[in-house]
């Protein structure tokens, strides 16, 4: 017999007009700040966007939009935040502080649960932050989204860390999966000096992409800034530049048929 | 209160199976639902109905079974029951209802009892969650 659960959730992903997975080959290169960014840019954009948090050990959407408050329940089940537009749903909302130690088949219902009881609505866009790297979490994440077929990933990397066997072997995952890639996303990239662009990490060099058969759809510039407004509560005004650069992301995953 | 989607949820994934089996309709299905769940069985029982109608699910035989949840600390061994700790899960975190009712959100992800309890003997967080957690259809009866 089936899991009602998770077909739930797949059911109510297919309801998506599109669904973003931003993923990494490893932590730190700045993966949640992209997908955050990503979503917030689409919904003042106008699309109907929601950013689920799939990073359960370490949830970073309250962190980023700051949101502390209760979570609300409806008939329809949890009733995702609105910030800006944007709907929110993270494990982070429900465990506060508290370490969330599971594994195995745990995590995967867990997953399931997440999907199946958040109350969307239609949603025309929805970004998923995804665990990093390529173990249980990603493999559950990718399970649950299993034939669902507008959903797409971007693989976010630093030209620094572009450990490239890394985001190779998160690639061969992927694609093993059937999970299609719409692109990569060279985050940390250059710094823009009087119009001058230094790039002090380098480039991500062309053999790369034609061995992985990707493009870059956005590089986005080093804002120290970004860490600043988090902290002061400020994240939703996304700096000029850098917002430009989401615009484009944004349109390069829209565009894509 | 999210009966209602856990309803939706059983109704579809019995639909598929009726597709797939080439069946007339379902004279019993038994669910069986964790105790970590916390389910208002009339509410359930309503949903289901109220969804079954006017499809070759109507009229059929819902019966529940509740599993009672049991936890087994990998520190000490120790092995506790839900209501030892229903009263210590931290209420800084519920969430509100419409009707005004707060519920754990273990309520809403069971598998969530895994950061919002500790062992009651030691306070370890590293403890097994053997049962009680869950929905699923254990039998369905079908008619071709
Ligand atoms: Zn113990």
């Amino acid at each position: 017999m089936s899991d009602p659960i998770l077909g739930k959730a797949r059911s109510k992903l297919r309801k998506m007009g599109r669904i973003t997975l931003v993923a990494s080959g490893k932590g730190g290169v700045g993966k949640s700040l992209v997908a955050s960014s990503l979503a917030l840019t689409s919904a003042s954009r106008g699309y109907r966007t929601g950013l689920l948090d799939l990073d359960v050990h370490g949830p970073s959407v309250p962190r980023i939009f700051g949101f502390n408050g209760e979570l609300l329940a409806g008939k329809g089940g949890l009733i995702p935040p609105v910030i800006n537009g944007l709907k929110l749903m993270s494990a982070g909302f429900m465990v506060g502080r508290n370490p969330l130690l599971i594994r195995g088949e745990s995590k995967f219902s867990l997953l399931s649960f997440l999907l199946a009881i958040t109350d969307w609505g239609d949603l025309d866009h929805l970004v998923i932050d995804m665990p990093p790297g390529t173990g249980d979490e990603t493999i559950f994440s990718l399970r649950v989204l299993r034939g669902v077929r507008e959903a797409g990933a971007v693989i976010v990397t630093t030209p620094s860390s572009l450990s490239q066997s890394v985001v190779m072997r998160l690639i061969s995952l992927l694609r093993g999966e059937g999970m299609r890639i719409y692109g990569l996303v060279e985050n940390m990239a250059y710094i823009n000096c009087c119009g001058e662009l230094l790039r002090p990490f380098g480039s991500i060099d062309d053999d790369f992409l034609r061995d992985c058969g990707l493009r870059i759809l956005a590089s986005l510039p080093i804002e120290p800034s970004i860490e600043e407004r988090i902290r002061e509560g400020r994240f939703l005004e996304l700096p000029e530049e850098f917002r430009s650069r989401m615009d484009e992301l944004l349109d390069g995953i829209m565009g894509v048929r | 209160m999210h009966e209602w989607s856990l309803a939706e949820a059983v109704i579809e994934a019995l639909t598929q199976v009726m597709e797939q089996e080439g069946a007339r309709r379902a004279s019993e299905v038994e669910i069986i639902y964790g105790e970590m769940m916390e389910l208002e069985l009339d509410i359930l029982k309503f949903a289901l109905e109220e969804l079954s109608k006017g499809t070759p699910l109507e009229g059929s035989k819902f019966t529940f079974n509740e599993e009672r949840a049991s936890f087994r600390c990998n520190s000490c061994g120790h092995r506790w029951d839900f209501r030892q700790v229903h009263e210590l899960l931290p209420e800084d975190l519920w969430v509100s209802e419409p009707d005004g009712g707060r519920e754990s959100p273990i309520h809403f992800i069971p598998d969530l009892a895994q950061a919002l309890m500790v062992c009651p003997n030691c306070g370890s967080r590293d403890f097994e969650v053997e049962s009680g957690k869950g929905l699923r259809i254990n039998k369905v009866i079908l008619e071709v």
